[in-house]
């Protein structure tokens, strides 16, 4: 009985070279990083075209999409934080019994506002956010919205692109200070409601462990991380060919690659910060 | 030919799927032609192509003399070139209602088209009384609205933009007989246009009879022409 295939493929005539196939793969993965450095740039380019009614038309859409991006998660972003900052803070006064509550509001400053709060909260939006706007734009594309937003003369770039990046980039860097003030105000109070420090001496510690150099840290993570979301999310969902189905695979594929890629560029961030730095005491 | 549209040597394929094979094709500024060819033989692509919504891999496409990027649609705006496409099916915005999809290339591009915030609704809603639609079909969105009346709105939304460069894929495929005559009349209008460059694909010898134009003939990715369609022979009278 012949072998039944759910997916046949197309025949091929002949065998295909190792080499030709390693070429092709080289060929089709530079054409890729192409289309996606293409992605950024033109998004990023495209408010800056000409035409002052297009960009009033843009500019209403990246506020809906702040609106949606950023606003709307406030509430999800508040549980989170409460939870993130108590869980902290308790665990370091369990670990830490013995160390003076300045030292709890430096560890707090350092894990809180420069690590967790960056990357939990591009998390969020990725997993919030950028699936919708993965799935949106990959429907777009299947129904053929964007070639039909082409054929106005509508640059997809400008209209579609451009918004979600503006509403990824100011949503990341706004909830992050939200999510930052959120988790310290409810480390403290955890913190007080135990009895394992008290607010003057936590205050102190977080004063203390401020740094001028934290503002350009957080920028630079805030705007980077928001446009990593941004831009790997609007990448994917334009990548969907003609068929309904990658909708789901490319949203998908998104997002994991927004959690790896977020992560990584956290690292070398922070890395780069303790480098120019140095230690802090 | 610089003017029009001129299609010289072009090659296209969809991966491995090669459908257009150093075709070549010429409309003068003003004229109208037809494609014809099989279902899956290309007319849209080629449609697409013409229009500069896609690359091609080599060969040439110019439209009023301009070279199209496909990447860069808004381009050609700017250089006097106005496209207007009918597609098939589907192209619309779908969290749209019928008159914000017409009304968004409007707004778009209104200082181009030197109308003020106030006008882009009025001239929407007049495109799309033009094809018969009105009242509350214009507030729904489209994925509630039978294909027939999708297609018409989709035409509406074309001719809002006034385009001077016209590309209509299976105009009057799926629509009632009525709907059909009205949109070949509007497709006759633009032919007799002198500022209007038109392309339409179709099978339809109707369409094609009462266009009257030269036409052209995809097959296998080439495009032959054909001869202008002559009105059918008269029978014999005994026939008759």
């Amino acid at each position: 009985m012949a072998k039944y295939s759910l997916y046949p493929r197309r025949p091929t005539s002949i065998a295909p070279d190792p080499l030709a196939r390693l070429g092709a793969g080289a060929l089709g993965g530079a054409s890729a990083a192409r289309r996606f450095l293409f992605t950024l740039i033109a998004g990023v380019a495209a408010p800056f075209a000409p035409g002052k009614a297009a960009g009033v038309v843009c500019r209403r859409i990246a506020v809906r999409q702040i609106f949606f991006t950023g606003f709307q998660a406030l509430p999800l972003v508040s549980v989170i934080a409460i939870f993130v900052g108590a869980t902290l803070v308790l665990q370091i006064q369990l670990m830490t019994a013995r160390l003076p509550a300045e030292l709890v509001g430096q560890i707090v400053v350092a894990v809180v506002l420069r690590e967790l709060a960056p990357v939990t909260t591009a998390i969020i939006v990725a997993g919030r956010s950028g699936t919708a706007i993965a799935t949106e734009l990959g429907n777009m594309r299947a129904n053929s919205e964007i070639l039909g937003l082409a054929s106005l003369a509508i640059d997809p770039m400008r209209f579609v692109v451009a918004p979600r990046l503006l509403g990824t980039v100011v949503s990341v860097l706004v909830l992050t200070v939200y999510f930052g003030a959120i988790a310290i105000l409810s480390g403290y109070g955890f913190s007080v409601l135990l009895g394992g420090s008290s607010l003057t001496a936590l205050r102190s510690g977080v004063g203390d462990a401020l740094l001028p150099a934290d503002l350009p840290l957080f920028l630079v993570k805030g705007l980077g991380l928001g446009t990593l979301v941004g831009w790997v999310c609007c990448h994917f969902g334009l990548e969907v060919g003609a068929s309904l189905t990658e909708v789901p695979r490319k949203a998908s594929q998104a997002v994991m690659m927004c959690l790896l890629v977020c992560v990584v560029y956290n690292a070398i961030v922070t890395a780069g910060f303790y480098w120019l730095v140095g230690p802090i005491h | 030919m610089e003017s029009g549209i001129s299609l010289v040597d072009v090659s296209f394929g969809y991966g491995k799927s090669v459908v257009l094979r150093r075709a070549s094709l010429g409309i003068p500024r003003g004229g109208t032609a037809v494609v014809a060819g099989r279902n899956g033989a290309g007319k849209s692509t080629l449609l697409y192509v013409c229009a500069g919504l896609l690359p091609v891999a080599s060969g040439s496409v110019t439209i009023d003399g301009h070279a199209p990027d496909a990447r860069h649609p808004a381009a050609l705006m700017g250089a006097g070139v106005r496209r207007g496409f009918v597609f098939q099916e589907g192209g619309l915005l779908s969290n749209m209602n019928a008159l914000a999809n017409v009304a968004l290339p409007l707004y778009y591009h209104a200082d181009s088209l030197q109308l003020e915030p106030e006008q882009v609704e009025a001239r929407a809603r007049a495109a799309l009384e033009r094809v018969g639609l009105s009242g509350n079909e214009l507030y729904e969105l489209p994925a509630h609205l039978s294909f027939g009346v999708r297609k018409r709105l989709a035409l509406a939304r074309a001719i809002a933009l006034e385009p001077n460069f016209f590309y209509f894929d299976d105009p009057d495929v799926g629509l009632d007989p009525a709907t059909a005559a009205l949109v070949h009349e509007i497709l006759c209008g633009y032919r007799d246009d002198p500022a209007v460059t038109m392309l339409v694909a179709t099978n339809r010898d109707l369409l094609i009879d009462r266009l009257g134009v030269p036409g052209y003939t995809l097959r296998d990715g080439v495009i032959t022409p054909r001869s202008v369609p002559q009105p059918p022979p008269r029978l014999p009278s005994r026939l008759a």
